[in-house]
């Protein structure tokens, strides 16, 4: 069906896209409605997530939406994350090979605890000692179950509301959350206000007790340690031209609670040469502030769909960062496409951030050595094909990605040994997503 | 001590980019030229802000439990323990 | 967080947990569970307690155990008859076990301790060869032990045991080191064995509750309450023998090498220290029947079972 710029479209042509256009609209990422009645969809993914030499993620999800005509809709949607494989503690290379210092032992029942002291590999032993110059790691395994459900309800044509609930649930991790949004159409359905909150009610209680924030680990135990989380969202989208849409939206989020890696250590090091004589536990503020802001914009080429985003961040930890991503969808036939990816990552490090403190130096108020508050960056690059089986109904897609994760591991802070490693070596991920979408 | 670079040249073209964006987005002067039986486009599910949502939480996920940041699409969803 | 790993904390299974109305740091100690109580909501202090009760815990552990093959108890033991200098710390414990010798007529002996290797107490029935009691009464008896306040020495093949008072010494040590350390209401407990020192920030006072025997570790048949001061049980209901249909308690008389009869299943004393209420408490049951009359005349606060 053309629609030239110049040439008049025939009236059936016009209503048929303002047809197309108004159902689109009105329920968003979810089939067309059929005039009959209303529509079930099932989305169902499975992530198989990879780090070299560290944590494995295998994640299936299902997701079950029912669809009124009146563009009422609600959701449901379970997601099993099951999580294993080896974590940095915070630690730094110990610069000695210390067989006394081995890894500690998988995860010990909750009163009685061990460290990695004497009797090295015992007990259960460890896959392997770190040499001196490698990044401690710590084993672990967990299951999170986490359920959503979502109800979108058109109150006018102009106006819609989504409220949603969740809960999710591990071993040491408990989430309660509600939201909602508003969001109003205007100028001709051209530009779209959202508005959005969101509250969310956490508990964090760790295995064999929550250990003092820069301590020795005395643990307290029994504590389930509350975490509130309140957000909110404002977006403005608009159409730009037939081809282009914008969007910008800014979110503020603020965390009180307790947020502290409780797992999480920070070396204490020896000045002169170098070798971790110690640890102590990490602490971070009790209370964070959070804010982004997001562009987005999606624009058609002749069959190609641009999809380019930059969001830019900053916090009250001091933590900033830019992340521009690119996806550009390739149509190779009616029913299938190509989508290639690109992301990149770059942030600064968090004010308390630190690679190690000295040993008998006064302690800092707050202190992390967790790599993911440190000063680092991140490129992915993915590909995604999505094809329907002829004859079938639904859409599969499959989607690869590598993802590199590097820092900026050689401080100017790093003393004696420690400047001959790289104190945030390089991480290669790989992620396979596999989708599967069908409305009935 | 930290040093943030605002103007690295990603920044700086992404901030370039950004303004064009906000720009056309409050003008508007362009969005009345588009009429509705020009939404073919725009009706796509290709078009969409998000195209497919279920991967994008996946990767909201991943991003989350990797770096220092959150954001940038949406509210609800909820915690973990992974960050 | 999706990384419940063990954490490298303090390996000894130590670990501060909320209690009534205060935080409670919980370690092992000289075979016992051990507790510092500090009226406080700052796990911080909870903490600095913990460690600094387990740090002289474990200090008297290492010097004064009879079971360590390095410290003075075993260099006063293995002498060979020879004098051994000792140190200020340990010349007050002799000097204190000198004088509760005296007090108790010479029951309270701290060179009984070879009895026990004739006697297990645990519940039950066996008793020691007569002639394997004499051999062992032969090596017994502080007026053969020569201590003049800097050095003692003693024949070959007695032994000198401080655990007759070892404890409740460290139950007093350590709660001044707490104090010392943190300035709050505490209370320090090992075993059964305990001192306190208030008074409280609301006033209120430290409640003890002293156990029935007959349920040990489950329900208290007393309850005291106290601001200040130290509290000691001495009893059987752990450590006793079943013989002829009578159960006998752990404390045993140095000149016959038999458990004194007669006592009160349990005496628990409340004096101003731990050490001093667990002298009274142990001499009661040495003075066998004459434990009430005993405690009345010292003009002691008791409760017995």
């Amino acid at each position: 069906m053309q629609l030239g710029p110049t040439g008049p479209a025939t009236i059936r042509g016009k209503l048929g896209a303002a047809a197309c256009m108004l159902l689109a609209s009105v329920a968003p990422a979810v089939a067309r409605a059929d005039p009959s009645g209303a529509v079930t969809q099932v989305d169902g993914t499975l992530l198989l997530y990879g780090e070299q030499s560290r944590t494995k993620v295998a994640e299936p999800t299902v997701r079950v939406t029912r669809l009124q005509p009146s563009g009422r809709s609600l959701s449901g949607q379970v997601v099993l994350d099951v999580m294993t494989g080896a974590t940095p503690t915070g630690a730094m290379p110990p610069g000695v090979v210390d067989s006394t210092a081995a890894l500690p032992p998988d995860e010990a029942p909750r009163v009685q605890t061990m460290t990695a002291a004497s009797g090295g590999g015992g007990g259960g032993g460890s896959e392997h000692v770190p040499g001196p110059g490698d990044i401690p790691l710590a084993q672990f395994h967990d299951t999170r179950v986490a359920l959503d459900a979502e109800w979108h309800e058109p109150i006018t044509n102009i106006f819609g509301s989504t409220l949603g609930g969740y809960y999710s649930r591990e071993k040491d991790y408990e989430s309660v959350g509600a939201s909602g949004k508003l969001s109003l159409d205007f100028l001709h359905k051209l530009t779209t206000l959202t508005l959005g909150g969101g509250v969310n009610r956490d508990h964090v209680f760790p295995s064999g007790g929550t250990p003092l924030p820069l301590s020795d680990g005395t643990v307290l135990h029994d504590e389930r340690n509350a975490k509130d989380v309140t957000s909110a969202l404002v977006g403005l989208s608009r159409v730009i031209t037939r081809r282009w849409l914008i969007s910008v939206n800014g979110s503020r989020t603020y965390e009180d609670g307790y947020l502290t890696e409780p797992y999480k250590v920070v070396s204490l090091i020896d000045p002169a040469t170098g070798y971790t004589t110690g640890q102590i536990t990490e602490g971070r503020p009790s209370t964070r502030q959070r804010t982004d802001v997001m562009t987005t914009m999606v624009y058609h080429f002749t069959s190609d769909v641009l999809h380019l985003s930059h969001r830019y961040y900053w916090d009250d930890w001091g933590v900033r960062s830019n992340t521009i991503d690119l996806k550009l969808r390739h149509d190779t036939g009616d029913s299938s496409f190509l989508q290639p990816h690109l992301r990149y990552y770059n942030q600064s490090q968090a004010d308390f951030f630190t690679f190690g403190l000295v040993q008998g130096e006064p302690v800092p108020t707050y202190a992390t050595s967790d790599y993911r508050l440190g000063p680092l960056s991140t490129a992915t690059v993915g590909l995604t094909y999505g094809f329907h089986v002829p004859e079938q109904p639904g859409e599969f897609t499959i989607r690869a990605e590598y993802i590199l994760q590097f820092g900026k591991g050689h401080p100017d802070t790093a003393m004696g040994v420690q400047q001959d490693f790289d104190l945030m070596p390089p991480v290669n991920i790989g992620s396979l997503v596999a989708g599967y979408s069908v409305a009935f | 001590m930290k040093t943030v670079r605002l103007l690295t040249p990603a920044n700086a073209l992404a901030r370039a980019a950004w303004l064009a964006a906000l720009g056309a987005l409050l003008t508007g002067c362009a969005a009345t030229k588009v009429k509705p039986w020009d939404r073919d486009l725009l009706a796509q599910k290709k078009m969409q802000l998000v195209t497919h949502p279920m991967v994008n939480a996946i990767d909201e996920h991943i991003y989350f439990s990797k770096e220092g940041s959150t954001g940038g699409g949406d509210v609800g969803g909820g915690g973990c323990g992974c960050n | 967080m999706a990384a419940p790993t063990p954490f490298p904390r303090p390996a000894d299974g130590s670990f501060v947990e909320r209690g009534d109305g205060c935080l409670v740091g919980r370690f092992k100690a000289m075979a016992s569970p051990c507790e510092v109580l500090v009226d406080t909501d700052d796990p911080h202090e909870a903490a600095l307690a913990l460690r600094t009760a387990e740090t002289e815990a474990q200090r008297i552990e290492a010097k004064f155990s009879r079971y360590r093959p390095d410290n003075i108890v075993h260099k006063i033991n293995h002498a060979g008859g020879e004098p051994v200098a000792v140190d200020a710390e340990t010349a007050q414990l002799l000097d204190f076990a000198a004088s509760c010798y005296e007090m108790s007529g010479g029951l309270f002996d701290i060179t009984s301790g070879a009895l026990r290797r004739a006697w297990t107490f645990d519940g039950g029935t066996r008793v020691p060869e007569p002639r394997a009691l004499r051999n062992l009464l032969e090596h017994i008896g502080w007026d053969k032990v020569r201590w003049d306040g800097a050095a003692i020495a003693m024949p070959e093949g007695m032994e000198i045991d401080l655990g007759g008072f070892g404890k409740e010494y460290a139950v007093d040590r350590a709660a001044a080191l707490v104090r010392a350390e943190v300035p709050r209401a505490i209370l320090v407990n090992f075993g059964g064995d305990l001192v306190a020192s208030g008074p409280k920030r609301d006033g209120r006072l430290w409640s003890v509750g002293i156990e029935d025997p007959d349920h040990p570790g489950t329900s208290a048949l007393y309850r005291i309450e106290i601001e200040t001061g130290g509290i000691a049980t001495s009893g059987d209901a752990r450590r006793f023998v079943l013989w002829g249909g009578k159960r006998l308690g752990h404390i045993l008389n140095p000149r016959t090498g038999w458990p004194v009869e007669g006592g009160p299943r349990s005496v628990t004393v409340l004096a101003s220290t731990c050490l001093e209420a667990g002298t009274l408490a142990t001499l009661a049951q040495l003075a066998g029947r004459g434990a009430r009359a005993f405690l009345e005349a010292q003009g002691a606060r008791y409760w017995t079972v």
